[in-house]
């Protein structure tokens, strides 16, 4: 899985940390599909509604008349092909012995690490979307507003045993948790 | 049943203060204007006396049912706060969930021997709430002895002396400077305020009735000289504004390390006296603004663990040298040592940021000249351009960290540069963001979540390649479960 670095370190930069051992579920795929259906569905709305009554002459207008249906149609492309494959790669998550560990984003990837000594409060929360693919997230709240680890889109009986191990593991760990 | 068996009052003076500064009555402002409206103020004298007297009456009537339906104890576990008139409202704080007390005693509040104490009480992580039980207007001595009660029945610090034992010892740390106030035309916060008043003052002029404008006697146009003349003065009255503004505030600033409490006292009219616990106390940060750093001054704060109103109840030194808000610093957290540069792609990263801006900025000015014939734009660009790359060096030289064996540090900045320093066990987790083009130069952002200050402070910018070994080094074993398994030897 992670590339070579001897060959091409140059080409393929390595990521600045190691990447949690664990992959989210196959269904995620599908949530993050159907959410990128709906928003797909308002930006064309928006984008009808521009072409329709927005004058077509004048300044920069002419330009955006021709060039918005296109970024539209590349944006379904992107959104529902490529995305939610993307981000299925690159969301990742892990519960070390002491630590919580995630990696989210996907032009812009974010790895985030909360050691379970610093817990303040764990969350599960389920989505209406969430609710249809059986899906949960676990927030991990610590006292930076910051530093809070979200496990986005487990199923749902995994994210609530996470969540009540590191609730327990908090309370027997806990230091001045600040 | 309403209230525990000490409930205590606030002294009836404050009547007298309130009711002078129309503390109550100030919420009915907005309600009596359009009522005065509505019936019109024209009239003679007669008739502003009269309202004048109304008002007064009525600030009295309130200031005397917000007293007299106050009341406060402080209990062994827990400090009860009653009020309201129609709705009565009692507000309980555990003593554990008390995190500091500050008594303030405003200029009006000193003349007739009044304090103001305000009791910072957090409860939960339940932000934008109202934090603070507010005591206003008790005795000075009563003020002293609520602050001390209420501190010593806290369970959290053990070590806390009873009020009759002897006083620990005291150690000054810093102590305010009076030549200091030259620092402060250079604070574009202290600079705000008389800006702030110019601008009011502008406006006042366009609000004046036309009739009073022409009772003024006629001048000549002014020569340009005179406007010269009107524009220095203007530049001066800001300057002494905020070496004014400064004063007030600052006013024989004095910090005092008492037994495990830091001591802060301040302000010319407003005495305030805030207490820090050293034990809360995480890092320090000092901020110097560009103006600040021509002269080589600086301010410093504390970085507390829930602290309300942080900004203000932290500082150190509010405004003063360099050097000696670096001994201050140190003095609380330990030095982690010099700073290392990021790497050369930082810096490439901040040119072609600039450039961009100024470049397309530029571009379209250049549109913008060749159809409408406008070139205003296109200097805009040009100029954005040529300062762009100056300003990407100043933000590239600000960018460092640092990690010592106790504590660690990081800075960034140009318009205001700040570097925290920060303790190991400060740190609640780690955040690395890396974007494409990062991820692209090797390059990556890492935030260290701390519970007090801003919540997260940030190396910009740091080569990839140092993450795992800097996160380890700055905070507690917990963060080597970022560092990569060791298979591939080379590392950049």
């Amino acid at each position: 899985m992670s590339p070579s670095h001897r060959a091409a370190s140059r080409t393929a930069p390595a990521s600045p940390v190691r990447e949690p051992a664990w992959e989210l579920p196959r269904s995620a795929i599908g949530l993050w599909v159907t959410e990128s259906v709906f928003s797909t569905i308002l930006m064309w709305l928006a984008v009808g509604a521009f072409l329709l009554f927005a004058p077509s002459d004048g300044g920069p207008l002419p330009l955006l008349h021709r060039v918005l249906p296109y970024a539209a149609a590349l944006y379904a492309v992107v959104a529902m092909g490529i995305r939610p494959w993307f981000k299925h790669r690159v969301y990742r998550w892990e519960i070390t012995a002491e630590a919580a560990y995630t990696r989210t984003g996907w032009l812009t990837q974010t790895w985030t690490l909360v050691p379970i000594s610093r817990i303040q409060t764990v969350d599960v929360t389920r989505g209406v979307l969430q609710q249809m693919f059986g899906l949960a997230t676990v927030a991990v709240l610590t006292a930076s507003s910051q530093g809070t680890v979200r496990i986005w889109h487990l199923e749902h009986d995994v994210a609530q045993r996470v969540a009540d191990d590191l609730a327990h593991r908090a309370e027997q760990v806990r230091d001045q948790a600040t | 049943m309403t209230a525990p068996p000490s409930a205590r009052r606030t002294s009836p003076r404050i009547v007298l203060v309130h009711t002078v500064t129309f503390r109550q009555a100030r919420q009915f402002v907005p309600v009596l204007i359009p009522i005065g409206a509505a019936t019109g103020f024209g009239g003679g004298t007669g008739t502003v006396i009269a309202l004048v007297v109304a008002v007064t009456l009525f600030s009295l009537a309130a200031a005397a049912v917000t007293w007299w339906r106050f009341g406060y104890a402080d209990g062994p576990t827990a400090v009860v706060v009653t009020r309201g008139l129609l709705s009565r409202s009692v507000r309980t704080v555990p003593n554990d969930r008390i995190r500091g007390v500050e008594v303030e005693a405003p200029a009006l509040h000193r003349l007739f021997g009044l304090v103001r104490v305000r009791i910072d009480a957090a409860a939960g992580t339940a932000a934008g709430q109202e934090e603070e039980l507010v005591v206003d207007g008790v005795p000075r001595a009563e003020g002293d002895r609520l602050r001390v009660a209420v501190l010593t029945h806290r369970s959290v610090p053990p070590a806390q002396p009873d009020a009759g034992a002897p006083a620990p010892p005291e150690e000054e740390l810093s102590r305010w400077d009076n030549r200091w106030l030259f620092y402060a035309p250079l604070v574009g916060s202290y600079l705000a305020l008389p800006l702030a008043g110019i601008g009011a003052l502008f406006r006042l002029g366009e609000e004046l009735p036309d009739d009073l404008l022409d009772r003024l006697p006629d001048v000549d146009v002014p020569s340009g000289w005179v406007i010269g003349a009107v524009v220095l003065g203007m530049l001066l009255l800001v300057l002494a504004g905020a070496v004014v503004g400064a004063a007030i505030v600052n006013w024989g600033f004095r910090l005092v390390l008492r037994g495990s409490t830091l001591v802060a006292v301040r302000g010319l009219f407003t005495r305030r006296h805030t207490e820090l616990e050293l034990d809360r106390i995480r890092g320090v940060a000092v901020s110097e603004g560009l103006g600040m750093r021509l002269v080589g001054a600086a301010r410093a704060g504390a970085l507390v663990t829930g602290l309300g109103d942080a900004e203000r109840r932290g500082q150190l030194l509010p405004l003063g040298p360099r050097a000696d808000a670096w001994t201050l610093t140190h003095r609380l957290v330990d030095d982690p040592g010099p700073l290392r540069a990021h790497p050369s792609a930082a810096l490439r990263r901040r040119i072609v940021r600039a450039l961009t801006v100024g470049l397309s900025v530029s571009a379209g000015g250049a549109v913008l000249l060749t159809t409408a014939g406008r070139w205003d734009v296109l200097l805009v660009g040009i100029a954005l351009t040529v300062l762009g790359v100056p300003l990407a060096y100043g933000l590239y030289g600000a960018l460092g960290h640092a990690a010592g064996p106790h504590s660690f540090s990081v800075r960034r900045g140009w318009l205001v540069r700040e570097q925290v320093v920060l303790e190991q066990r400060a740190v609640v987790g780690w955040e690395i963001r890396q974007s494409v083009f990062q991820r692209r130069a090797g390059l990556a952002t890492v935030t260290a979540c701390v519970g007090a200050g801003s919540g997260g402070y940030a190396a910009v910018d740091m080569a990839a390649g140092d993450v795992a070994a800097f996160t380890l080094a700055a905070s507690e074993p917990w963060a080597g479960a970022l560092a990569r398994p060791r298979r591939d030897g080379a590392r950049m």
